[in-house]
């Protein structure tokens, strides 16, 4: 969190982390699409050829001002390849909130789980924790055939009991939903310790 | 010292008060009065722009906040596998009509200068290194720094912020 007194702005740094292809681009993309343009800058892809992100993706949106102060939320993705792992851990260099999207198919659990061990392995680097950090898990492409059930992705992604929403992404399903809750830990965070 | 406290879930929280605020403002003025550049941007290394001067209309100096981070993160990992135990500690990007300079300030921020061709990189490093050492005068003094014990996010704040969120998503 970067706070300027000057300008009376809160800054937020929210990072989108998953395994490959679970739609965290995706997040983004449709956050972009749907928010009034004043709101919202630019949305930048760092993509491979193949339309993998390689570095990140960015966007900042505003909601105006709330009791004369300015929060403005800075979005990121990371890239999911398990072989882009210096480039997330310094994405998440000032991170306040975390989304993690995964993916909702039987044969993504692994990766899921692998990439849930990476963020707590960087989170540690820098003295933080998945147990107290502010976070919470999209289970996305809910609509493909033979998605692994809700509870057996409760059971084994969500050992924590954070927040946790179903999504489409690609239809916005659960997109805002999800961000709203993590913001609103990330406040709730900040009130309780100020 | 530029405020920085470490909150009970591990994230970190950087507070600039208003006398920083305007001495580094100060300082990015002075600096492309001298050096002509088209855009002077200080940020931090998380990619969270602070100021900028110059002609920055046509710019998207958040976005380019970003970047720049990341070009210093890139670079560090370049320097480690070249042998190089520190930093790197400036990067300059050379164009066909601009170029951008960039140069740590401390560890925790950095300076980037986009200037023309036109103007001589040696100019551009000698201005840009008084800049810097006036610039971490400012962020290690907190002599005048005001009691700014206002609460900044209280529970009506969260909540404005919920219906403000709302509003913005519908």
């Amino acid at each position: 969190m970067f706070i300027n007194w000057a300008l009376q702005e809160i800054n937020l740094k929210i990072v989108y982390y998953g395994p490959g292809m679970s739609g965290k681009t995706t997040n983004l993309e449709y956050i972009h699409s749907k928010l009034d343009p004043s709101l919202t800058g630019d949305l930048v892809s760092l993509k491979t050829k193949e339309d993998r992100t390689i570095f990140f993706d960015f966007m900042q949106i505003e909601v105006g001002k709330i009791k004369g102060k300015k929060p403005k939320f800075n979005l990121y993705t990371v890239p999911g390849q398990v072989y882009y792992a210096s480039s997330r851990k310094v994405i998440l260099n000032g991170v306040d909130g975390i989304v993690f999207v995964a993916d909702s198919q039987p044969h993504r659990m692994e990766a899921n789980i692998e990439t849930l061990l990476d963020l707590e392995s960087n989170l540690k680097a820098d003295g933080q924790s998945l147990e107290s950090f502010p976070w919470a898990i999209q289970y996305n492409k809910r609509d493909l055939p033979g998605v692994e059930s809700l509870d057996v992705l409760q059971k084994r992604l969500n050992f924590f009991n954070v927040p946790s929403f179903e999504g489409v992404a690609v239809k916005g399903d659960g997109v805002f939903s999800t961000l709203k809750s993590v913001i609103n830990l990330v406040v709730q965070n900040v009130q309780n310790q100020l | 010292m530029v405020q920085t406290r470490k909150l009970k879930d591990g994230s970190r929280q950087v507070i600039l008060n208003s006398t920083q605020y305007e001495g580094i403002t100060r300082v990015l003025s002075e600096l492309a009065n001298k050096t002509k550049a088209s855009a002077i941007l200080f940020a931090d290394m998380s990619g969270q722009l602070i100021s900028q001067r110059g002609n920055t209309d046509n710019m998207n100096t958040t976005v380019l906040s970003a970047l720049a981070a990341s070009d210093f993160a890139a670079t560090s990992e370049m320097a480690k596998l070249v042998g190089e135990e520190a930093k790197f500690k400036l990067l300059f990007h050379e164009g066909e009509k601009r170029n951008v300079y960039l140069s740590n300030v401390g560890e925790a921020f950095f300076l980037v200068v986009v200037f023309d061709v036109s103007v001589t990189l040696g100019l551009i490093r000698i201005y840009t290194k008084k800049a810097i050492e006036d610039l971490n005068g400012i962020l290690d003094d907190d002599s005048n720094a005001p009691a700014e014990d206002e609460k900044l996010i209280d529970s009506d704040f969260s909540s404005l912020l919920g219906d403000a969120l709302d509003d913005t998503f519908k």
